[in-house]
């Protein structure tokens, strides 16, 4: 370090002898203080949520603590892609929202936040334990869980009613029976079988499972869905796609769903809380007769799509303990209550202090969403997170087994087309 | 008479029909989006209505589009960045193209050929590099990261299209002027460029039209809200989860369309000769 030239040989001691002295004592190691943070995340669903982080959540953090904290908002579907970006070359946001399994993709790019997880976990009532289903890897949290995005099984009570069904149906079998007695009146069941992103998954993999069939066991090893479990499950969608669906879900993407049943078309799908919303805004004396309820009962019980919405720090941060504190300060209830609020439940927070929160009775009919996060898992469930859990739900395995069977494939051939491509799949990683 | 009558059926079965059939597929989708752009939420959910016409036409989406979301500042950057870097690959383009075209030097094949390979590489395997240079080179969050990258596309396409329209200018011409004591340079900007103002034409409005649509490093280098060009924009703002804003995403496709359509509807004849001469001829 070059000194200038009016600098005494006095001062230089002075600032060795100060600095020695602040070392030995413990002080603080001298760094620039951060100035400002960026926390990136994929446009919400729902428009006022990214309004109060820039406007309310930013500013108060600024007045609070003198930091600046920047919101940089990525388009749907865009998300990883710049986290991949980000995390590749050490640079860009210092934190970001994650879904799914990043949190094991990422696992070094990522800070472990387990102290201050273990905090907020404290204060705020415990977390679910779905929650740490996505984001503890290797014993150590790398994210924050934030919420989840449900799907339930969004229904029309007048058609219901009209066929004879006040409640929802309980199991799988009563829902054909509902759904064929439905089409004959007119109004067809509509679900996802397509390429899309969340809608197809959301409610084939409960299917699978409600019928206690899996993927890979637990050892994240072994392929286990060449079963009678599995065999049975498809056939029941073979039979729900044929006896109560409208023909053209099989090419369905997440958007095809919304639009049949606001457009009149469907009486019942599986679907975040999105319909409902839309409904309410465009459609109001539809709204009055939508419902939401829990995925049916199978065999082996009753399971539910795990989406979360979490928050990760990037080892790249300039200040990690800054973006920490940060994180600590956005979760507690003064600051994640307003925020969850906004959204009225859209994010389905994985804090047992909100279970019975006011955000819940400002729309009862997305109270089921609370109670999904009990059953709730990740594809590839109940094998660890893994690389191979991301390339299954890239190639839609288990998407496209249930789909061929639809589309007149043998359940044998699709159940042996799905196991070998697994058996590649988790072989190669 | 009858000449006549056969004549005039003749040309609509062979000439207006199929000109009809052709016109209705290429402005079927713009009335699709102008229709939708125009249409209510309830009216474009209606299974009641006939979809081809619109029965309570609103201005509503574009009301919004232009007050709710930044459109007029993600045009502004999209036609900055389409026109700087479609004028940088249309220069370098034509500097790449007249000696593979002209001249006879060892390595003209391996040249031409690393061109196209280059052409070739996909995008997502350039991203994280170049995102790694954007970055170094302090240029995140700027138009320049842009203007900078998208040349990359760019100029080896117009390289391509440019070298095919060079071979038709007759050689002969190029000779006349070096006799006459033009350097090789002054043959080119005198003599070879002005003749190839349809090639540059088709060059450009391909390369304006490519640079203007281009998402991939528009989303990865542009985040911030302002300095976003209208793809990366529109999608990040007017598609949220699984519900799209149909009625704005149309009104902001159909409004997008209109510079490329203005500078199409200009020189569209010289775009075909460009075409026809890069093409039939190169």
């Amino acid at each position: 370090m070059a000194l200038g030239s009016r600098q005494s040989r006095r001062d230089v001691l002075k600032l060795t002898a100060y600095s020695t002295a602040g070392a030995l004592l413990g002080a603080p190691a001298v760094r620039a203080q951060t100035k400002s943070l960026t926390m990136m995340h994929e446009s919400s669903f729902v428009p006022p949520y990214d309004a109060f982080f820039k406007n309310k959540l930013a500013a108060a953090y600024e007045k609070e603590k003198g930091i600046k904290v920047n919101y940089e908002v990525v388009s749907v579907g865009s998300l990883l892609t710049r986290v991949t970006t980000a995390a590749e070359n050490a640079s860009g946001p210092d934190m970001t929202a994650i879904g799914f399994n990043w949190a094991f993709l990422f696992d070094d790019k990522f800070v472990d936040v387990s102290d201050i997880a273990a905090e907020i976990g404290k204060e705020s009532g415990g977390w679910y334990e779905s929650a740490q289903e996505s984001v503890v890897v290797n014993g150590k949290w790398k994210a924050i869980p934030f919420g989840n995005i449900g799907q339930l099984m969004n229904w029309r009570t007048d058609w219901f009613k009209q066929a004879g069904y006040d409640k929802f149906p309980e199991t799988w079998d009563e829902l054909l029976e509902a759904g064929i007695k439905l089409k004959k009146a007119g109004h067809p069941f509509g679900f996802e079988l397509g390429h899309g992103f969340g809608d197809n998954h959301g409610w084939l993999y409960p299917l699978l499972w409600s019928y206690g069939a899996r993927e890979v066991e637990a050892d994240g090893k072994t392929i286990v869905i060449d079963s009678d479990e599995t065999a049975r499950a498809v056939d029941y969608c073979r039979r729900l796609y044929k006896e109560t669906m409208v023909e053209d879900c099989l090419g369905w993407t997440d958007v095809n769903n919304n639009k049949a049943f606001l457009s009149e078309q469907i009486s019942c799908t599986n679907n975040a809380e999105s319909i409902l919303w839309a409904a309410k805004k465009d459609f109001p004396e539809m709204a009055k007769v939508i419902d939401q309820s829990e995925n049916p009962k199978g065999p082996k019980g009753r399971f539910h799509m795990l989406n979360p919405l979490c928050h990760s720090i990037f080892t790249h941060t300039k200040d990690q303990k800054a973006s920490k504190d940060f994180l600590r300060w956005l979760m507690a209830p003064a600051q994640a209550g307003p925020w969850l609020d906004i959204a009225v439940t859209y994010y389905q927070p994985f804090l047992h202090k909100y279970d019975d929160a006011p955000m819940w009775k400002v729309e009862p009919r997305n109270l089921p969403y609370r109670d999904a996060l009990k059953t709730a898992h990740l594809p590839g469930w109940p094998a660890p997170l893994s690389r191979a859990q991301s390339e299954s739900v890239a190639k839609f395995v288990v998407v496209d087994m249930f789909a061929k069977a639809c589309a007149g494939k043998s359940t044998k051939e699709v159940i042996a087309d799905a196991a070998a491509q697994l058996k590649q799949i988790y072989r190669a990683t | 008479m009858t000449v006549e009558r056969r004549g005039w059926r003749v040309r609509l079965l062979t000439l207006w029909l199929p000109l009809a059939v052709a016109m209705f597929f290429a402005l079927f989708p713009f009335y699709w989006m102008a229709i939708t752009s125009l249409k209510t939420n309830q009216e474009l959910y209606s299974r009641k209505v006939m979809p081809l016409i619109v029965h309570n036409p609103t201005l509503k989406h574009y009301v919004d589009l232009l007050t709710e979301t930044s459109f007029l500042e993600w045009t502004w950057n999209t036609l900055l960045v389409a026109v700087i870097s479609t004028a940088i690959s249309l220069i370098l383009g034509a500097m790449l193209a007249y000696p593979l075209a002209r001249l006879r030097f060892a390595g003209a094949a391996m040249v031409s050929f690393a061109i196209a390979a280059t052409y070739l590489v996909p995008q997502p395997l350039l991203f994280v590099p170049l995102a790694d240079l954007i970055n170094r080179l302090g240029l995140n969050d700027t138009l320049t990261s842009v203007i900078l990258t998208y040349p990359t596309l760019l100029i080896p396409f117009c390289a391509w299209l440019l070298m095919g329209y060079f071979r038709t200018v007759p050689v002969e011409l190029e000779d006349a002027a070096r006799i006459d004591g033009a350097s090789r340079l002054q043959t080119l900007v005198r003599i070879v460029l002005p003749l190839c103002g349809p090639g540059f034409i088709s060059a450009g409005i391909f390369a304006f039209t490519l640079a203007q649509n281009e998402f991939l490093y528009a989303l990865i280098f542009l985040t911030k809200t302002e300095v976003r060009t209208v793809p990366v924009g529109a999608i990040a703002e007017l598609v949220r989860g699984d519900v799209f804003y149909w009625g704005q995403l149309m009104a902001a496709a159909l409004l997008g369309s209109i510079p490329v359509a203005i500078i199409y509807s200009f020189f569209v004849e010289h775009y075909v000769a460009g075409l026809t001469a890069g093409g039939v001829k190169g």
